[in-house]
């Protein structure tokens, strides 16, 4: 059975065709769910905005125009709902920034070679500092290292979503992803990936 | 030999240029080894960063969207009752209804209050009718009203008001008239008494 494209999809949503809509729900939940983590990292905010674009699709069905590609507008809405979130919640996100419950963790701590500690604890921490690393960026830069790295979205696309030229989102990617490799650094140089 | 920029290099380690430009670097990286190095480090990168692992949606996720999907269609039925189109509707032929309204009273209130002054200045007339009365048979107020002076309704309109009136009946209204604007003379130089004084 051929794999039914997005595109239609959405149209037969716009005609009342509510399996469709399951449809959509179950081919997108996780990757809406998995760019509101990288993006808010709270898992439960991540989740009520990824309800809230499923909501907000259906509730524009009617009003749908296939002029752009179903992902384009689909993260446009996400990351708009996501740039709003980070923006009301930066003070409380960077108040909480530690809920781990190891903040100050160095570099150092990365380098050291410690065989004897738990290989998960270990992967937890190097998470940690990526996390870290990306949501210290710029809000632009974020959302566009995380489309592009994480949702796989073409950078032509992620034009679309941001409402910025190609050559801007080259820069934004440039500056970004030079930006995370010298503070991420020291996992370059350990060896450990 | 000149190294490619650094843009260009991570566009490359990124995926970010044309397989043209692509081709062209990869040229490049076969001869420089400090190049090599950018685009190992960015590759490497990547690899880092492919460490931060997506996180899954908890297993109530799609029964809450179907959930706020339903509630948001409830809600619009319960809407459709008070749409703003059926608003919009109703308010427009309530509008109608009190133009219709309007135009009807207002010519129902100027055609009696005319009809009414017209047989007020004939009643006079009605009463001891001249001898020089042209009018005919059928126009003639009925003799039981005019004897005990009866008042016709203003608002009702009655065959004699439709009827043009004769020169006669011109030259009587056109003292009635007369005799109206003399009294107003009259009662405009009754003294209107002392002014008052201010306190």
């Amino acid at each position: 059975m051929a794999i039914e494209s997005d595109l239609d999809l959405m149209l037969r949503v716009r005609d009342g065709d509510a399996a469709s809509f399951e449809v959509l729900l179950r081919r997108y939940r996780l990757p809406l769910v998995g760019y509101f983590r990288r993006m808010v990292r709270d898992q439960a905010m991540a989740e009520d905005l990824a309800q809230e674009v499923f909501l907000r699709v259906y509730k524009s069905r009617e009003r749908y125009q296939p002029d752009a590609r179903f992902t384009t507008w689909l993260y446009r809405i996400a990351t708009n709902l996501a740039l709003n979130a980070i923006r009301d919640r930066r003070d409380e996100v960077s108040g909480s920034a530690d809920e781990d419950g190891e903040g100050g963790a160095t570099l150092e701590r990365f380098v050291d070679p410690c065989p004897t500690v738990e290989q998960r604890l270990v992967q937890r921490d190097r998470e940690r500092l990526i996390r870290e690393s990306v949501e210290a960026l710029p809000d632009n830069q974020r959302a566009a290292v995380i489309l592009h790295k994480y949702q796989e979205v073409d950078y032509r696309q992620i034009a679309g979503i941001l409402s910025i030229s190609e050559s801007a989102v080259k820069s934004l990617l440039f500056r970004a992803y030079e930006t995370l490799r010298v503070r991420l650094e020291p996992l370059l140089r350990d060896g450990q990936i | 030999m000149k190294c490619i920029e650094t843009e260009r290099l991570i566009g490359y380690a990124s995926r970010l240029i044309d397989e043209s430009a692509a081709v062209e670097v990869r040229r490049h990286l076969e001869q420089c080894s400090r190049c090599r190095e950018v685009v190992d480090q960015h590759q490497r990168l990547g690899a880092v960063l492919d460490e931060w692992k997506a996180a899954e949606p908890t297993p109530g996720f799609d029964a809450r969207v179907r959930q706020a999907v339903d509630a948001h269609e409830a809600q619009q039925r319960s809407r459709g009752l008070w749409s703003w189109d059926w608003m919009r509707s109703l308010a427009l032929a309530s509008l109608g209804v009190m133009i219709v309204a309007g135009v009807a009273w207002f010519v129902r209130h100027h055609h009696g209050a005319s009809h009414y002054s017209q047989v007020a200045a004939r009643q006079p007339q009605q009463a001891s009718p001249a001898p020089t009365s042209g009018r005919t048979a059928n126009a003639q107020t009925p003799p039981v009203a005019a004897a005990v002076n009866l008042t016709p309704a203003p608002c009702l309109p009655k065959l004699d008001s439709l009827t043009p009136m004769s020169s006669d009946e011109k030259v009587a209204q056109a003292m009635e008239d007369y005799d109206l604007a003399a009294n107003f003379d009259l009662l405009s130089e009754i003294p209107k008494g002392e002014p008052r004084v201010a306190n």
